[in-house]
């Protein structure tokens, strides 16, 4: 399926960050929007700054215009803020992108579980995100690191225990 | 023989005669009173007839509601002049007005935070259509004008700016004066304007344009794009042709601060 592109990636001010500040703020939660829906549809779970700045997202052949380096860093300061993004160094130069949350991970697994009545069962994270039976499920292909969070979210909520076995890491679920 | 007219005989002849004719005066008026009162009675059945017989007709076709404000219009009658009282009761004629002046302000506002307040007639005569489905009444954009007008003697910050042959519908109290109405106008063509053009075919001062320009940035009516060959292009959302009737999306509408 491709990607749906909203109104504003077509029309040319968007590239520029706006002068107005209420116009500004408007940019910045479409652009933010926009960068989600857009790792979501790639299933992209990290983002490199310079590559960034050539990916179709903040470049728009067809009219010409992307948006400078500094105005993509005030489009990821805004998603760090949100809580929806997360530097993997201290010079920025590549980041996590979470357009789901952590929590929201957490309980679409727990629901598959629950609705498959595997309560009280042990799982490795491999089995998790990558074993047969949850091909069909959004949660299938997830990211080690994301997939360990979503789980400590889980567990804090005391929804289920990570434990530490031989070759890996496991979860049980309650 | 007698002369006539001189003496006190002639005098309360006189006298007499003036009381005769003002009684016959009297008459007269009670006579046409009476008449009149019969008229407008039988006036009023026809029109009550007329009423029940061209409701439907008035919620249905937009060409007899033309009709029927032109003709109330030659008569001296104003069918929408607050909603109550005989001809918006009567006909339903107000009802109408009333209903599609809701649903203006509620097109207005859902597109608001895209284009600032500022929509052509077109699109929010399409998305007015859309809105009221396909079993929809008739609307054409006399009626939406006219809503509009309606609308602006109530105070809801409503305006019309003539531009290139139509209008744009300003849907909040952005204070425009002649020097924002122009600017809109020239921007109309291909949905932005430059310094240059404004300078070129108004022949105004470079900073009467930037000033102008400020004002419709401000009021977020404009967006700036700076990355146009030359020199700062100002865009309006509501002339960019590429958003006509494209419709909110959930992303979208999730963005909207409250």
């Amino acid at each position: 399926m491709s990607f749906e592109w909203p109104w504003q990636y077509n029309f040319p001010p968007f590239f520029t960050l706006q002068p107005n500040v209420d116009t500004r703020q408007k940019q910045l939660a479409a652009w933010c929007s926009l960068v989600l829906s857009y790792c979501r549809h790639r299933k992209l779970y990290t983002l490199d700054v310079l590559e960034a700045q050539e990916s179709p997202v903040f470049n728009n052949k067809k009219i010409e215009r992307k948006l400078s380096v500094e105005a993509i860093q005030v489009v990821f300061e805004e998603l760090r803020k949100k809580g929806n993004l997360e530097w993997l160094d201290k010079n920025k130069s590549r980041c996590l992108i979470m357009w789901r949350r952590p929590e929201e991970w957490g309980k679409l697994i727990y629901q598959w579980v629950s609705k498959n009545g595997m309560v009280n069962s042990v799982f490795t994270l491999y089995e998790l995100a990558n074993g047969d039976d949850t091909e069909k499920e959004e949660f299938h292909g997830l990211e080690d690191w994301m997939l360990l969070r979503s789980l400590q979210a889980l567990q804090t909520d005391g929804k289920a225990e990570i434990i530490t076995m031989d070759d890996g890491k496991g979860v049980k679920f309650f | 023989m007698h002369r006539r007219g001189v003496g006190a005989g002639a005098i309360a002849k006189k006298k007499l005669a003036e009381a005769k004719y003002k009684e016959r005066g009297s008459v007269l008026a009670e006579d046409q009173i009476a008449q009149m009162s019969k008229q407008l009675d039988t006036f009023k059945t026809h029109l009550e007839e007329f009423a029940s017989k061209h409701k439907q007709e008035i919620r249905k076709s937009s060409q007899f509601r033309v009709q029927f404000q032109e003709m109330c219009a030659t008569i001296g009658v104003d069918p929408l002049a607050s909603g109550k009282g005989f001809w918006p009761e009567m006909l339903g004629v107000g009802d109408f007005y009333y209903e599609l002046g809701v649903q203006i302000i509620e097109v207005c506002l859902a597109l608001k935070h895209r284009n600032g307040g500022l929509i052509t007639l077109d699109e929010l005569h399409h998305r007015v259509l859309k809105g009221r489905g396909k079993f929809a009444q008739d609307v054409s954009q006399d009626d939406l004008v006219r809503a509009i007008k309606k609308l602006k003697a109530m105070g809801n910050g409503f305006g019309m700016i003539p531009v290139g042959g139509t209008y744009l519908v300003q849907s909040v109290p952005a204070e425009l004066n002649m020097d924002h109405t122009v600017v809109l106008q020239l921007a109309e063509k291909k949905g932005y304007v430059t310094v240059s053009e404004i300078r070129e075919s108004l022949k105004w001062e470079k900073e009467r344009a930037c000033h102008v320009l400020d004002h419709l940035l401000k009021e977020g009516l404009a967006w700036l794009d700076s990355q146009a060959a030359g020199e700062p292009q100002y865009w309006l959302p509501a002339l960019f042709s590429e958003l006509l009737s494209q419709d909110v999306t959930p992303e979208e509408a999730n963005q909207m601060t409250p």
